[in-house]
């Protein structure tokens, strides 16, 4: 009987439960979130209330989906035709195990068009050659920070090309290079302190390859050196406002600009 | 100006016979800042650190217990028992994996539930990275435990992998 990767049926865990898993295991994403807003942070991890998936969302995991598809392919020295990497993009754009999207009328096949567009301006803008063996493609990864008195630190790694670490974005607006080193800090130090623990060796750099969604679609790609000292430690003292914030269970909201974007904003009205 | 940083690593260790063996590993490399070199030290302790504990566990030629050779002139691993260091058990080379304990198990775990033969695994491990599956650092094992299971007809996406469950709490 095959019993590899079939999860259990989902049990009903309390929130004591929830948040004693939440400071074992960490990632640049929930990090993120907690520093960005505690109260978003409560009701997507810890009360888990489920939203539709955001059209923006469904994108990029599509993108995300023929780009990994499509590096995988030229790792094993079968590259794809470009036929056959519009119907790994259809394919993934019907997907939808990760539930419904909310798409306003007429929205879906404009972004479909898109999203189309975006894969194939990067794949023939050939930004990453065809013929470079990656060194690892979409592999999850994490790192035991426990000697540093830190949770572990989980992550995904888009591509990792020549040690250096490539992480692929969708955006609506052209990025500015010193803003995307600074809003991304935390993802990039992240992957650098789970590439250093896995492989033993210090990164080349972090790039950022942002497929900018206009009329013409363009790539942008921000190229970061590897992680000071400085970044580790911002990372390290981050990660302790987290653990701590946890163990107060200081759930509040942040109220800004972000909020108007926010898929929590009536729950967030309602909290006091 | 470049900045060259200089480390070694040295250890030595007893074994029977109140004899001892060390090993020592050095690295150079070139610095652009000088703020660098904290953690540059740090890197390269864990590193170099790692490598020498990694081979100073095969001892080699030993002395036997009566203090003549072992005919064979291989080695004979055994515990030191001198209390200069703690015990350890050396691996023959060939048992030695890089990877994590776990991946090692999740690896053989994968195969052995879905008939795999590990000549495959070895081939898949050799086509992406040019070395065998013990060889794998853990960031190359983590990735053909992705593969095996995607041979195995069991991908882990990236939704599947950290999928929320529900909670007994509502939301206010």
């Amino acid at each position: 009987m095959n019993t590899l990767a079939e999860a259990p049926p989902p049990e009903a865990r309390s929130e004591k439960d929830i948040i004693a898993g939440l400071q074992e295991k960490i990632s640049a994403s929930r990090l993120s979130l907690f520093l960005q807003c505690r109260l978003k942070f409560y009701f997507r991890y810890v009360l888990r209330l489920p939203k539709p998936k955001t059209p923006s969302l469904h994108l990029g995991s599509a993108v995300h989906t023929v780009l990994k598809t499509w590096n995988k392919a030229r790792w094993l020295q079968q590259p794809l035709s470009l036929k056959a990497v519009h119907q790994t993009y259809l394919k993934a754009w019907a997907d939808t195990t990760e539930g419904p999207v909310q798409w306003e009328p007429g929205e879906e096949e404009a972004d479909k068009t898109t999203g189309w567009r975006l894969c194939d301006t990067y794949l023939r803008e050939s930004h990453v050659p065809a013929d470079l063996k990656p060194d690892a493609v979409e592999v999850p990864v994490e790192a035991d920070l426990t000697s540093h008195g830190l949770p572990r630190l989980i992550g995904v790694l888009d591509l990792v090309q020549q040690r250096q670490i490539i992480d692929y974005k969708t955006a609506s607006s052209t990025p500015n290079p010193d803003k995307a080193a600074h809003s991304n800090e935390i993802q990039t130090s992240s992957y650098s302190e789970l590439y250093r623990h896995n492989t033993g060796a210090i990164e080349t750099g972090v790039q950022l390859h942002h497929l900018v969604k206009l009329k013409n679609p363009k790539v942008v790609i921000t190229t970061l050196p590897p992680m000071r000292p400085p970044q580790q430690t911002r990372l390290f003292k981050q990660m302790e406002a987290y653990l701590d914030g946890l163990q107060r269970q200081h759930f509040v909201p942040s109220p800004g600009m972000q909020c108007l974007s926010c898929e929590f904003f009536n729950e967030c009205r309602r909290w006091h | 100006m470049a900045i060259k940083l200089s480390a070694n690593y040295s250890k030595k260790l007893g074994l029977p016979q109140y004899s001892s063996h060390s090993f020592s590993a050095s690295v150079e490399i070139e610095l652009t800042d000088i703020s660098q070199v904290q953690a540059e030290v740090q890197q390269l302790y864990a590193l170099l650190q790692h490598a020498v504990d990694q081979e100073i566990q095969h001892p080699g030629f030993m002395p036997a217990s009566n203090g003549n050779s072992p005919g064979n002139g291989r080695a004979q691993p055994q515990h030191n028992g001198n209390g200069t260091h703690g015990g350890y058990t050396p691996q023959p080379a060939a048992d030695r994996w890089n990877c994590t304990e776990g991946q090692r198990g999740f690896i053989l775990r994968i195969l052995n539930e879905n008939q795999i033969e590990k000549q495959e695994a070895e081939d898949l491990s050799q086509q992406l990275f040019g070395t065998g599956v013990k060889q794998l650092n853990k960031m190359q094992a983590s990735q053909l435990i992705e593969d095996l299971l995607v041979k195995a007809g069991k991908p882990a996406t990236r939704q599947t992998r950290w999928r929320p469950q529900p909670t007994t709490s509502q939301a206010a």
